[in-house]
């Protein structure tokens, strides 16, 4: 067993999850923002890459991880409610295609004003929990605290958002007024409250998956969420851009991809693991695996 | 091929030769006129024009939304390159049409999985594509140059070209001028083909497949055809665009077409006003000359070019107008023309009305 811990296969599968997680929580967020809104936000990555720049910033100024982190969620909320109202509001009932231009509009002010104030150089935060591997009879294997950590924190968001959406009153809230805006009105809810809430949330969940890379031995960079807002939105279609549960295992399923294209064929093919799997995944299930809407007749 | 021919035979097609002619004869004009600093940026223009019109042709006629015609860029541009790296001596034109056909051929490809689908699960399919391209790029290094890229001196200028200029610099600027001349004739012949194209039968088909596709069946069109082809014009304008792009700059290397080039393509389309030829002319001359702009804007303002701020400008700037034009003039700059005529005339009809009682 303890053999099995730090084989290859074992490496591959741990590296490949620790990305996966990342691509989970993004995919996540993209997904809570489509069903409310119908939105495919283009500028999600960029959003939360500022957001965790921010929180950054007060840690070098003296502030303690736990509470940038909770930093950085905040402005995500405060961000996405933000971008909700000013720059999503005025497209609903217009053509798909103003919406997909102006969060790429978005994405590239975001990326340009970051790099102009925190230039384009990666930058990382310390975390208080240790990066070092795990060793098993002398022999590494590819978890840290940190690792752990950064599964068990992944792990308690979508349990929140699962539970918010299915068990509290803002969720049901929150679903009828992506599943009947019409209805939902009549019978009391204030939809625009909700899709401004969708946002708050969806932008929150994705500063989180920002913290993680920043905290990581990487770091981040400002245009680091550009790659990984695509890994993440191949991970959302593959799982059914209406399924939150889809998008988690999408992303886990994207993570893996890219790490066995990483170890047995080309490191620098490996963000094309994922693309494989959208391609195939799209001749196969265009709507996704997990999906249970019904398809629409084009 | 029956679209080909309904291209060619029609009535309007003489003064839509007349038109794009008049224009590139006036450009190539110009191109006497303006330093050579300047003409190199209204070549690198150019090239842009040509895959603006690309791009849109595909939003604005098919409605189909690409943020990959980077990717067929350097599908283009890769071809030329390999291709420069072993042939050398070919005709230029030869290479245009290589470049062309092979980056339509990436286009039909990335069609196949593409074409079924809407909206912004067809822009992340794209834009995935795209990101895809400078990976492959890097792996290939035996054909590609990797990292370092490739490097080819193809355009080189003729003898009897070289003779005009005399002087101390003379081959510089012979050399800068016959660059930005070939990229206008170039840039004009896809013009001229486009316009005829918009207003062909493939044109109207693929507008009634935007506005209505449930109608579009009933009158017979072929949808996935018709789709699959408006990425194929939309993939060879690009490659075209992407292989005259990388001649003028006799290199071409893994970040030559990066993410945000996709942004910045979209961003002059929709400045320029999407689905129109004068968008695409507006586009690329914005984009030739944006840099100079923003380094006046940057000296107006007092900030330091070479600081954060200064550099990342026109990325700040693009995206802004990006989003400031489509909440405010989706039609462009192109489509202000048309919406003050509209303006004025209602003003008219409000004044005579009032007069008239």
């Amino acid at each position: 067993m303890s053999v099995f811990l730090s084989s290859p296969l074992m490496h591959n599968i741990f590296a490949g999850l620790a990305q996966g997680v990342i691509y989970s929580l993004v995919a996540l967020s993209l997904v809570i923002i489509w069903q409310s809104t119908h939105v495919l936000n283009f500028a999600q990555g960029a959003m939360a890459m500022f957001a965790s720049y921010i929180g950054m910033t007060e840690i070098d100024r003296g502030l303690n991880y736990w509470l940038c982190l909770v930093l950085s969620i905040a402005i995500g909320f405060l961000f996405g409610g933000l971008t909700e109202r000013v720059l999503i509001r005025p497209l609903y009932g217009k053509p798909e295609i103003n919406a997909i231009v102006v969060t790429v509009g978005f994405l590239g002010v975001i990326e340009a004003v970051a790099q102009a104030i925190w230039t384009s150089t990666t930058r990382n935060i310390a975390t208080p929990l240790s990066q070092i591997y795990f060793h098993d009879q002398g022999r590494i294997v590819l978890l840290s605290p940190f690792v752990l950590f950064q599964f068990g924190l992944a792990l308690a968001i979508m349990a929140l958002v699962a539970v918010l959406f299915r068990f509290t009153n803002v969720g049901l809230k929150l679903r009828a007024s992506a599943l009947a805006p019409e209805v939902a009105r009549l019978l009391g809810v204030r939809v625009n409250r909700m899709l401004t809430l969708g946002w708050m949330l969806s932008a929150g969940v994705g500063a989180v998956a920002a913290v993680i890379i920043a905290s990581g031995s990487f770091g981040l960079y400002p245009s680091d969420m550009d790659g990984i807002l695509i890994a993440g939105f191949i991970a959302a279609v593959v799982g059914g851009l209406d399924s939150p549960v889809g998008a988690v295992i999408g992303g886990l399923l994207i993570g893996l991809a890219e790490q066995f294209v990483l170890a047995y064929w080309s490191a620098d093919l490996a963000s094309l693991g994922g693309l494989i799997i959208l391609v195939v995944a799209l001749m196969i299930r265009p709507q996704g695996i997990f999906t249970t809407s019904v398809s629409r007749r084009v | 091929m029956k679209w080909l021919s309904s291209i060619v035979r029609q009535e309007k097609t003489s003064a839509r030769l007349l038109g794009v002619l008049s224009l590139t004869v006036i450009t190539l004009a110009i191109t006497f006129i303006l330093p050579p600093v300047a003409d190199s940026q209204l070549a690198g223009g150019a090239a842009i024009a040509i895959v603006i019109l690309g791009l849109s042709w595909l939003i604005g006629w098919s409605g189909q939304i690409s943020l990959g015609n980077s990717g067929f860029m350097a599908v283009g541009a890769y071809a030329t390159g390999i291709w420069a790296a072993h042939h050398g001596s070919t005709p230029l034109i030869f290479t245009f049409f290589l470049a062309t056909v092979v980056g339509a051929f990436s286009g039909l490809l990335i069609a196949i999985p593409s074409t079924r689908l809407r909206g912004p699960y067809l822009a992340g399919m794209t834009l995935a594509f795209s990101a895809a391209v400078s990976p492959i790029a890097q792996n290939y290094t035996s054909v590609t140059g990797g990292e370092g890229g490739l490097f080819f001196n193809t355009l080189n200028t003729p003898h009897w070209f070289l003779n005009f200029f005399t002087g101390p610099n003379a081959t510089i600027n012979a050399n800068a001028q016959w660059t930005a001349d070939l990229a206008v004739i170039v840039a004009g012949v896809s013009f001229f083909f486009m316009a005829n194209l918009f207003h062909s039968h493939t044109g109207r088909a693929m507008r009634l497949v935007r506005d209505n596709d449930v109608a579009a069946e009933l009158v017979g069109i072929n949808l996935p055809r018709t789709r699959t082809l408006a990425f194929v014009v939309a993939a060879a304008f690009a490659g075209l665009g992407g292989s005259l792009y990388v001649l003028i700059n006799a290199t071409v290397t893994p970040s030559t077409f990066p993410l945000t080039l996709s942004i910045t393509l979209l961003t002059l389309m929709v400045l320029g006003g999407i689905g129109t030829l004068s968008g695409a002319v507006i586009g690329g001359i914005i984009y030739a000359f944006s840099t100079n702009l923003i380094s006046h804007l940057n000296s107006l303002t007092g900030i330091n070019p070479t600081s954060n701020l200064g550099a990342n400008m026109q990325g700040i700037i693009f995206g802004f107008l990006l989003i400031v034009t489509m909440l405010f003039a989706p039609h462009g700059i192109a489509g202000l023309g048309p919406r003050i005529r509209n303006r004025v005339r209602a003003l008219r009809q409000v004044a005579s009305a009032s007069t008239g009682e």
